[in-house]
Parts: structure tokens; sequence; C-alpha cells
């Protein structure tokens, strides 16, 4: 994969001139998770392991598409499942009822999914807070509704069996092993759209809709079309994982594709790994997607695992609102303990403003 | 559609709409005191609801009965929600995260209802399930015009305490200027904790009113908080009346949609309603200014 990790590397170094012992830091740790990106199928003892490690990297797409808009605009989406459903739905869709190729019906769904985000936004963005979150919950419910009753179309209840893109001559853990790079190609993509977003102008606008809607608008943010931006461009990249995920696994379930609780990993996994940070998501996804995985081979399918992701979820929302890595990094510099997020990110951008200067 | 139909629709969706009335007054009073979506109301509905069921299951009373417990029950958990819980998070960012906090609750309740008595469904059933009364051609159930009536009086009383008592006063100007009201001597912390319990009690209520009627199972509390909040924000975030009345206009449009599109395509008219409120009224049609701000 290293058409993914050189743009996500080069550009660091280019930023300033003199290499500090943190930007090394950070490129040693980049260098080895793109090692470990690429040695986990070699490295997996089974198929089982290494189709733990597919929904692991399924998540973390999901998660970091998710945190391009919930990251950068403070807006809390909680039916984000309804993008990675429908990108899944539109891509078996295209593939099954006009014979197109798997991978352009994946890219097409994507934007299909990211045209359908353009209504949803204006309806839901256009007054703060309160109403986006009420729209994306709706929507997630509204589509289970239609999903599993419009039969002829969908296939409803019953599910779509999403053909395969390769051949049967490809086997199991091929397949898997296959999948496993193509996600990480993809959450390469995420992440450095993130990461272009996050240095860009675009950037600098949403982080202040962030942090005071009223004075961004104030001072000239563009504030409805950057977060109608933000929410299509997330929205596009969760269609992508939706549709790549669902080539894999080959089968639809509107219970599951249109599932409130999936919605929820994307959130508790983007917010417990730190919704401000680039990786944060990702290594949220790692955790709780493999406490998820253990908690289902261990437990099974009960009732019990609503619970501990309720529990779960409280805790991070009560106790770490910012994230782990936010909250370990205080707890290393010592900061005071009622740091609040507003102190946290002007910093940021203070740290920002003396590099740009430099 | 003929007309006898019509009508029977019409007093069903009527009858429907009142429930909604009372339900969606609670959501709208969290989040008047405390600018806070509670996801998790519906999950208290539905709690409420298998309490009925467990309490007429095991004492073979009337489920109206467990209304003794768990209204003030439910009271004080909504006290000390608002209190404890929902007090502890950040001001700045209250409206998100409460969100995220109720919805955490939300799925620990519906587990929880699931773990301990699984996911069948269940059903009461009286002496008088089956019975309905008949009046010029349309038949009632009559546990429908008892829920009715259960919401109806629910809703009267809140009315009264809102408008009549002191508390009332203290708790709508906490609504609509929380320092103002501080300033003239209010404890906004403790209406705020009230209200919540307030609104907590009207989820006991309904959850009652729902066991009698309906088959219910852990993830039912979906298929109602989906349209609580459509609306509440067709009838205007924190204003009672609006989404009262939002209530009965959108229980009866289900109603009269169900004759000839089923019951699942009739539900979308509660989103179509909400997105389309969204575009052209994102503070809601009945007054709430709130919406504007929030």
């Amino acid at each position: 994969m290293p058409n993914a990790s050189s743009p996500t590397a080069a550009p660091a170094p280019t930023r300033s001139g003199r290499p500090t012992a943190a930007r090394v830091a950070r490129i040693a740790g980049l260098l080895a998770l793109v090692a470990v990106v690429l040695l986990f199928p070699s490295l997996a003892p089974d198929p089982f392991i290494l189709s733990v490690g597919v929904v692991i990297l399924s998540y973390a797409v999901l998660a970091t598409s998710w945190n391009l808009v919930g990251g950068f605009t403070g807006y809390i989406s909680l039916g984000h499942a309804a993008y990675s459903g429908l990108g899944g739905y539109a891509t078996a869709l295209l593939i099954l009822r006009t014979g197109l190729d798997p991978w352009l019906a994946l890219i097409a769904g994507g934007l299909i999914v990211a045209l359908i985000a353009i209504p949803v936004g204006i309806a839901s963005l256009r007054v703060r807070g309160a109403s986006f979150v009420i729209v994306s919950i709706a929507l997630v419910l509204i589509l289970q509704l239609t999903f599993q009753s419009w039969h002829d179309f969908t296939g409803g209840s019953g599910g779509l069996r999403v053909p395969r893109p390769f051949g049967t001559e490809v086997l199991r853990p091929e397949q898997h092993e296959r999948f496993f790079y193509l996600h990480a190609v993809l959450l390469a993509l995420a992440l450095l759209t993130w990461w272009a977003i996050e240095r860009s102008r675009l950037g600098a606008g949403l982080k202040a809709i962030r942090e005071d809607e009223d004075k961004a608008q104030a001072l000239g943010v563009p504030t409805f079309a950057y977060k109608l931006t933000a929410l299509v461009t997330s929205a596009f990249f969760t269609a992508l994982g939706g549709g790549l995920y669902a080539l894999w696994f080959g089968y639809l379930d509107p219970i599951f594709q249109f599932s409130i609780l999936v919605g929820t990993y994307m959130v508790l996994m983007s917010l417990l790994g730190g919704v401000r940070s680039l990786f944060g998501p990702l290594l949220g996804a790692v955790v709780v997607g493999y406490a998820v995985e253990v908690f289902k081979s261990q437990y099974g399918d009960t009732q019990l695992h609503l619970v501990a992701t309720g529990v779960l979820l409280g805790l991070v929302v009560l106790f770490m609102p910012d994230g782990v890595i936010p909250a370990l990094t205080s707890f290393v510099n010592r900061r005071r303990r009622a740091a609040s997020i507003r102190e946290v990110s002007a910093e940021e951008l203070a740290n920002q403003r003396e590099e740009a200067a430099r | 559609m003929t007309g006898a139909l019509f009508a029977q629709s019409l007093v069903l969706g009527v009858l429907l709409g009142g429930l909604y009335a009372l339900l969606a007054a609670g959501l709208t009073l969290y989040f008047g005191v405390m600018r806070v979506v509670m996801i998790a109301h519906s999950a208290f509905l539905i709690l409420a609801a298998y309490l009925a069921w467990y309490f007429h299951e095991t004492s073979g009373l009337d489920p109206l009965l467990s209304l003794v417990i768990t209204v003030p029950l439910f009271f004080v958990v909504g006290y000390g929600m608002q209190r404890f819980l929902v007090s502890r998070l950040r001001p700045i960012s209250l409206t998100t995260m409460s969100v995220l906090l109720t919805f955490a609750i939300a799925l620990t309740i519906e587990g929880l209802l699931g773990f301990v008595w699984t996911g069948t469904q269940r059903r009461v059933q009286l002496g008088y399930s089956g019975t309905s009364i008949e009046v010029a051609g349309v038949s009632i159930a009559v546990v429908k015009l008892i829920a009715f009536a259960l919401a109806a009086i629910s809703l009267g009383a809140l009315f009264v305490i809102l408008r009549k008592t002191s508390f009332g006063r203290a708790l709508r100007a906490t609504t609509q200027h929380p320092e103002a009201a501080r300033l003239v001597g209010i404890d906004t912390d403790r209406v705020a904790g009230l209200g919540f319990g307030l609104g907590l009690a009207t989820a006991a209520i309904g959850g009652t009113a729902l066991a009698l009627d309906y088959t219910i199972y852990p993830s039912l509390h979906w298929h109602w908080i989906g349209p609580l909040m459509a609306i509440i924000v067709v009838g205007g975030l924190g204003s009672i009346p609006g989404a009262a009345i939002a209530a009965l206009l959108l229980g009866v449009a289900a109603s009269l949609l169900q004759v000839p599109l089923g019951t699942t395509w009739a539900q979308t008219v509660f989103y179509l309603a909400l997105f389309v409120t969204l575009m052209i009224r994102p503070q809601g049609f009945f007054g709430g200014r709130l919406a504007q701000r929030f």
C-alpha cells in the first residue's frame, strides 16, 4: 500500500525545514502504523482473525468519515449508518439492476449518496444543534422502515444478496486479504482528505464554526456552505465504506444496514479516540471494534452488548468528552483538570499560527 | 374511502394523537427547561409498559394500578437524572452531549429489558381487552379509550400545574429566560430537575397506556422516538401547546393514510412533516422562539 502511505508521510517534513523530535516521532509512528497494516494479513494466524481485521478497518473507515463532519463542525450525527447503508444498497442495486462493474458501482453509489446528503443537509443544517441530531436519527429510522417494506426494489426485510466482485476461484482467505488492503486504501484516502481539509481555509472555517458559530459567521465564514460541504464529503466516504463492506460481506439486511447501533459505534469510536485528532477515530475503531468482536464471540449476540455499548458511551460522554488521546495528553502535560474544549483548541490555533508564521 | 371508514380512522387518529400529545409534551418539557433532546424518553416509555405488564403478570391486578408505583418512581429518576447526570455536562456543548448521554441511557434500557425479559413480544391480556363500544357506526376499543382518557387527564393536569401553580410559573420563567429567572430568585437548577421529573412522569403514564393496547418488545422505543421528535420540531421546540396540536394533526394524518398506504408507509408522514418543517419553517409552526437559537 505504498501509494497510500507516501502522500500522508511525505508532506509532513516539508512544512518546516527543521525536523523536531516530535515530528520525527510522528513520522516514525506513521511508518510503524503503515507497516502494521501492510504486514497484518501475513501475520494473522487464521482467516477468522483476518476477517476481524477487515471488520475493524471497515469501522475505522466509517469512524474517520464520520469525523469529517463530527470532528470539524461539532455537529454530532447519530444516524451516519444511513449513509453507509445507502452506500451498500446503492452499490448492490447498481450491480444487480444495471450490470455495472462492481468498482464503478461502488464509486457511483458513493456519488449518489453524496447527492442524497445535500437536501438532508439543507434541511438539518440551517438551524443549530438539536435539529441536526433529530434529522440524523430520523433518517436512519425512515430508511430502515422503507427498505424493509419496499420488497420489489430492495428485497425488503428478506435481505439482498450482493454479487462478489472476485470470481469463485478466489478463495475465502484470499478474499479477506484483498478486501483488507482495499479497506486500507480507502482508510488512507479518508485520512488524507481529513488531513488536507484540516490545513485548508475550509478546515479553519469549520473549526471556527465548531468553537463559536456566531462569531465565525460574523467574521464572514460562509457557515452554511461549509457545513454542507463537510456533511456531503463525509456522506461520500461513509457510503464508500458501506459499499466496500457490502461487496466483502455479500449480503445486506435493512435491520443491520440501517441500524442505530452502527451509527452509535461511529460516534463512540470517534469520541473515544478524540474527534480533534487525525488518528483518533482510527484508534477508537481499533479499541471499540476489537472489543465488540471479542464481546460477540464471548457472550454471543445477546442484549448485553447494547448495555455495554450504552454504558461505555455514557462514561465517555460524562468523563472524557474530548476523547482518550486528549485526556491522556492533558494528563501527561499535567494541565489543569478544568481545561475546557475552548482553551485546548485556542492553544492549538495559537500553535498553528506560530508554525505558519515561522 | 367510505364515510364509515373515514370516521373510524379519524377517531383512531385522535385517540392515538392524544397519547402522542402527552409524550411529546414531556419531550418538549425537557427541551424547554434544559435544551436537552431526551432520546431516552421513549425507552422509559417502554420500560413503564414493561413494568405495567410485569405488575399485571405477577400480581394479577389491573396494569393501570402500576401507575401508583411507576409515576412517583419515574419522577424521582427524572429528577436524579437531571441533577446527577445532565447537569454534569459542559454548558457549551450541552445540546449535543446530552443527546449522546440520553441516547446511551436509551441503549442501556433497551439492552436491560432484553436481558431481563428477553426479546419475546409481550402483551397484557385483560378481561376488557377485546371489548369495544360503538358510537354512531364507529367502534372504539375500550383500551384505546382508557389510554386516551389517561393522556387527556394527564395533559390537563400538566397544563394546570404549568399555568396555575407558582412552581409552574417558575418553570415557565426558566424556559423563557434562565438568567432572568435566577435574578428574580428562582432556583433554576431545582426547577430544571423537577421539570425533568415531570417529563419522565409523562413517560410512565404513557407507558401504562401503551401496555393496555400494544404488543411490546425492547426495541419498540425506536418506533416512538422518531415520530415524537418530529412532532416537537413541527410544533416548535419548547412549545407544549404546539407539541399537542402537532401530535393530534400528525396522529390523525398517519391514521387516515394508513387505510390506503398501510401501517409502514403511513409512519413516514411524521418524517415527511419533519423534513418539510425544517425546509420552510425551521422554528416550527406553533410558537417556539427557542428553535431559532438552538
